[in-house]
């Protein structure tokens, strides 16, 4: 890093510690952000520290949001019987794009994994359980279908069941809208295992 | 395979090939390059190369990528695959379509490798015979090899878990009730492989006894059989008895487990048992009977693939055929006859007189290659 000026090579460094941005494309939008206006590069580092100081967990779902109790959790219209419970606010984002859940959230932020060093202690499980009341009637466990995902789904239906809620699993099948014979083998595999009778 | 370009692959820099639909020789001395042709040949079918498991390895030592584009013909049709590392991203693409992961790779390609090593898979560690199970079941299945891989993955978080119990006496009641998430999904998915090891065992058995049988004029008889570390489990057990026998294992020795930091039942601990004449060959078996194991083990192999997908894999003799004595040889040549195309390395020229039908030779000097006979 000699060859660049210290104030530079710190942006660098800083960049590149970015999820999917190496050294070079680091360089790159330093680079761009230094030849730019005055102005942009305020607005930017302004958006990030307003961003980070603005956003909290909601005290209620563990989702992101500026005002707490988040706007899901406080929207009237949607149901209060049913918790979707996810991975990562990606996740909630996923699914409300469907438009088809009206229930209320519950952000994990992440899955068991022991490779990670992650238990259940560590992400956002025992703020579940104190969700769960009388009326919760049903919760969904929309968790990631890989090996962490799955074993995270098993640990909390374990929790939930002696309090008598409802589980359920999102369900692993065909794409919609595409043709049988573009399907891979696995989903197939798996589409087949879960068939229903009609 | 109708062509093979290779660039900056080991030792060879660059050279493009059209291959003989039939046999291909690859004559040359020893670290000239020839095993390296049939590796390249390997990657491009399983997405892995059989000698090494880092993909830097495989570029020239003068280079920074290498890259290897296949034109092939399957089932009347053409297509092409490319294979590039660049030493932090590989790019994969079928018919210039980047693929997103390496396991979709897996079906299109079938290649079958059989080289000195594979004697191993008769006289060496489980670990090879089930090597040769779950590379030859993924092949032509490609779920199994999902479930493979998600089950490997359960067993390493297993046994981290396993050590975080017996590492930390205090919380080991409630590390407990957390192991029996992982049991479960250990329990589904190493079912689901037993079930499909047994199946194809049990045509595999069929397949090697009848090769066995005549490469040794009726003398002999081979016969395969499924050996689990969960104990009795017959071709005829289901899937759900498997899941009952396997979580009772674990819940007996779970103690057990726990002191060796390691999960102790499971396919990833399982066996093939070979026996001749109803005597174990990996134990008592004469040096020629494991040879001819082998042997009958590869070809099994190709015929099992040819009845899964309705045609036959590619071939790839590593400098086997030197080595065979002329019965073997001329066994396996019978059996390649004009149907499977094939690959073969060899120090010795000689080593090819015997063969008869059509054949391309090449003459491998240095990563150089250079055709010296063609056929017609």
């Amino acid at each position: 890093m000699r060859y660049y000026a210290k104030p530079l090579a710190n942006l660098i460094g800083e960049l590149s510690k970015l999820p999917g941005i190496g050294t070079r494309t680091a360089q790159r939008l330093a680079f761009h952000l230094l030849e730019g206006d005055y102005s942009d590069a305020k607005a930017l580092a302004d958006a990030i520290i307003d961003a980070k100081e603005k956003i909290t967990y909601c005290s209620i779902c563990s989702n992101l949001t500026e005002t707490d109790p988040c706007y899901l959790c406080t929207d009237l219209t949607r149901e209060k019987n049913t918790i979707c419970v996810v991975e990562s606010p990606r996740d909630v984002i996923a699914m409300e794009k469907t438009g088809e859940f009206k229930g209320q959230y519950h952000v994990l932020h992440g899955a068991i994994s022991p490779m990670d060093g992650i238990g259940p202690d560590d992400i956002r499980i025992k703020e579940l359980l104190s969700r769960v009341n009388d009326q919760i009637l049903e919760v969904i466990i929309a968790t990631d279908p890989n090996v962490e995902g799955e074993a995270t789904a098993m640990y909390i239906s374990r929790l939930l069941k002696p309090l008598g809620v409802k589980c359920t699993r999102l369900a692993a099948g065909l794409p919609v809208g595409g043709d049988l014979e573009y399907t891979d083998e696995v989903t197939l595999s798996k589409a087949l295992e879960g068939r229903r009778e009609i | 395979m109708e062509r093979l370009y290779l660039k900056n692959y080991r030792n060879i820099k660059e050279e493009d090939l059209a291959f003989n639909p039939t046999l291909n020789l690859f004559i040359g001395k020893n670290a000239q390059g020839k095993t390296n042709l049939l590796e390249s040949i390997y990657l491009m079918g399983t997405g892995s190369s059989h000698r090494t498991k880092s993909d830097q390895d495989l570029i020239d030592w003068d280079a920074d990528y290498f890259f290897l584009k296949a034109s092939i013909i399957k089932r009347t049709r053409e297509m092409t695959f490319s294979y590039g590392y660049n030493k932090s991203k590989k790019e994969i693409k079928i018919d210039n379509n980047p693929l997103q992961k390496i396991g979709d790779l897996m079906g299109y390609i079938n290649v079958v490798l059989f080289s000195p090593e594979d004697l191993q898979m008769v006289k060496g560690s489980p670990a090879f015979r089930r090597r040769f199970l779950n590379l030859e079941i993924s092949q032509v299945n490609p779920y199994y090899y999902h479930n493979l891989q998600k089950y490997n993955q359960v067993v390493r978080q297993r046994n981290l878990l396993l050590k975080e119990i017996r590492a930390n006496y205090a919380e080991r009641k409630k590390k407990r009730d957390l192991l029996s998430v992982w049991d479960q999904q250990l329990v589904d998915l190493g079912s689901r492989l037993i079930k499909k090891r047994l199946e194809v065992i049990e045509r595999l058995d069929i397949l090697a006894r009848l090769t066995h049988r005549k490469i040794t004029d009726g003398r002999e008889n081979l016969k395969m059989e499924y050996k689990s570390v969960l104990g009795a489990i017959e071709e005829q057990t289901s899937r759900e008895e498997i899941e009952i026998i396997f979580a009772e294992r674990l819940k007996e020795d779970v103690d057990n487990e726990i002191n060796r930091g390691s999960t102790l039942y499971g396919p990833h601990l399982d066996d093939i048992e070979l026996f001749i004449n109803e005597v174990n060959v990996r134990q008592f078996g004469s040096q020629g009977q494991q040879r001819t194991t082998a042997l009958a083990l590869k070809i099994s192999e190709l015929e099992f693939m040819k009845s899964e997908i309705g045609e036959y894999p590619i071939l790839l003799l590593d400098d086997v055929f030197s080595e065979l004595d002329s019965l073997r040889k001329s066994h396996l040549l019978e059996v390649i006859r004009d149907k499977i195309q094939t690959f073969i390395t060899s120090t010795d020229a000689d080593a090819v007189n015997e063969i008869q039908s059509k054949y391309n030779l090449y003459s491998v000097t240095e990563g150089q290659v250079e055709l010296s006979k063609g056929s017609d």
